[in-house]
């Protein structure tokens, strides 16, 4: 609060400056640049970084596209979304990055293989109290996605139902909720494009710097959305209610359920790969604290 | 254990006290005294800056939230008004008469009344319109008399006046504690200028230099009158109310 102990006796204006990002098309409104730049040549990842930082809470993910419906008219034309997105100025990574150590390890308390590390790590950060707010993502019968915060260890026993989605989910907006509430800091675990979103936060803005602690990558082939694959898995005979995981093994895409299991190759499924995904050559999510995923360790782990 | 019981008098002690009460009732029997207030035909006369029954004055509101905000209870509403607006409403089954909503209105817009009777026969009726608010409401008045009490060395004694007091009262908006927006984390600012576009008073500007590429942002303390809209409005949660 030093800055308001210095207006308190400096009385009169009190001036700031702000710096905006440069119009690639001149004269257009920033999100009309976002959306020439990014949206339509089919570059966004839908990682939903502007949807969380619009001041005017009007960009939507509708239908899986990335939307600001009547632009024209409620575009505050900040550049916020132009500033943080990870593919405007897009540099593809890949690799594995500037690392420390790499090894495999188990999670004691909790079952499963990637996912599980990254609960665990939450879970652990918030008991060393480097954080105090944790997202993981939940999901609901039908495997729709929806977004979790962990406050504490009391949490543990109505832990959200575990196993990979492949489905994309709304963390970062929930992450901006999360940034205002806490006191400490934020742990994340994301996509690699989701986190390249949340360091882009950071860059831009000290609030994102100072609170979101922990960033978590999870290794990443493909996601998809909701509403696509959803289809698309039925049209397979997969039914939602009786299914229990999905996982991608060899090449192949399997859903077990209850009864019985689904399994085809994964290159069917490119006819509903997200565009996005397709310029993405961020396997490990170079930019996390931390990555973790299960290809090439050993079985058991 | 302790135990209570009647305490021990010797016969000088009981007598002293006989003599005392038949004193005080025979002194009761001539001179009554008397400090009960007959409501409703006698109203006690209350300061000027009774807490009772609010008045709104839309023409000072600046919509702005704070008096809902501010309320312990709960009993104020914001309701949009056809000019696009917002008003408070009052829902007297929950106001607890503690005028915070009064006293942190920055435009002066809710001024109190002596009306202390806000009763009603349904608990509909005690949730009153913003149209309810701004007329003094029509109260039923069988009084004839004021009493005013008189504290005279250790005795309490009434005054009784034949007059109608006035209930509605001319009393200055409070000043309440001034306070001016502040922007704490000016790095976090996203330029959205929604400051500038909910600010009523004009305090917050915002100038776009195009050959620059910077947008400056600035908060004029004198203008500044402290309604907290900014505060409220703002994306980043970065503006903070502070004392002038």
């Amino acid at each position: 609060m030093k800055m308001a102990a210095e207006t308190e006796t400096g009385k009169g204006e009190v001036e700031w400056e702000v710096k905006i990002p440069e119009k690639k098309l001149k004269d257009r409104l920033f999100f009309e640049n976002l959306k020439a730049m990014v949206i339509d040549t089919q570059m966004c990842s839908r990682c939903l970084t502007c949807v969380s930082i619009c001041p005017s809470e009007l960009i939507v993910n509708e239908e899986d596209i990335v939307d600001f419906p009547n632009y024209e008219d409620k575009c505050l034309d900040c550049g916020a979304c132009v500033r943080v997105c990870p593919r405007y100025d897009y540099k593809p990574k890949s690799g594995l990055g500037d690392y420390i150590e790499f090894t495999a390890g188990q999670s004691k308390r909790f079952k499963g293989q990637d996912g599980a590390m990254g609960t665990e790590f939450i879970f652990s950060a918030i008991d060393m109290g480097l954080i105090d707010r944790g997202l993981f993502v939940d999901r609901d019968e039908q495997w729709r996605t929806s977004v979790f915060h962990v406050r504490g260890k009391e949490q543990l026993e109505k832990l959200p139902l575990g196993g990979t989605k492949y489905v994309f989910a709304d963390i970062l907006p929930e992450l901006k909720k999360a940034v205002m509430f806490s006191k400490v800091g934020v742990g994340v675990v994301g996509t690699p494009c989701m986190v390249s979103g949340v360091r882009k936060l950071q860059e831009e803005y000290p609030v994102f710097r100072e609170k979101v602690k922990l960033v978590i990558g999870l290794f990443c082939t493909e996601n998809f959305h909701y509403n696509e694959v959803s289809k698309y898995l039925i049209e397979k005979g997969v039914d939602f209610s009786k299914l229990i995981k999905t996982d991608i093994m060899k090449g192949k895409f399997v859903a077990t359920m209850t009864d019985k299991e689904v399994k085809f190759k994964v290159s069917q499924l490119t006819s509903i790969l997200p565009s996005g995904c397709n310029v993405c050559t961020d396997f490990t999510a170079v930019e996390s604290d931390v990555s973790v995923g299960s290809v090439g360790s050993v079985a058991g782990f | 254990m302790k135990k209570v019981g009647t305490p021990e008098y010797d016969l000088s002690d009981k007598l002293k006290y006989h003599v005392s009460a038949l004193s005080t009732a025979a002194k009761e029997m001539a001179l009554p005294l008397n400090i009960t207030t007959h409501y409703p035909r006698e109203r006690k006369r209350q300061p000027d800056c009774f807490r009772g029954y609010m008045l709104f004055d839309p023409e000072r509101c600046i919509s702005c939230f704070q008096c809902s905000f501010v309320c312990p209870a709960n009993a104020i509403w914001m309701k949009d008004a056809p000019s696009g607006r917002y008003y408070p409403t009052v829902d007297y089954g929950k106001c607890i008469f503690c005028h915070f909503c009064i006293d942190s209105c920055p435009g002066g817009a809710l001024r109190t009344t002596k009306i202390h009777d806000v009763a009603y026969k349904t608990m509909d009726e005690m949730f009153t319109s913003t149209e309810e608010m701004i007329e003094p409401p029509e109260i039923i008045r069988e009084d004839v008399g004021v009493v005013d009490y008189v504290i005279d060395k250790e005795d309490l004694s009434l005054k009784r006046t034949k007059e109608k007091d006035e209930l509605i009262v001319d009393v200055e908006p409070s000043q309440g504690v001034p306070m001016v927006s502040v922007c704490v984390d000016r790095g976090s600012c996203l330029a959205c200028k929604v400051c500038d576009m909910i600010c009523e008073s004009g305090a917050v500007s915002s100038v776009v230099d195009e050959a620059a590429m910077t947008v400056k942002m600035a908060i004029d303390a004198e203008k500044c009158t402290g309604c907290g809209l900014c505060v409220k409005e703002c994306s980043m949660q970065i503006l903070r109310l502070v004392r002038k």
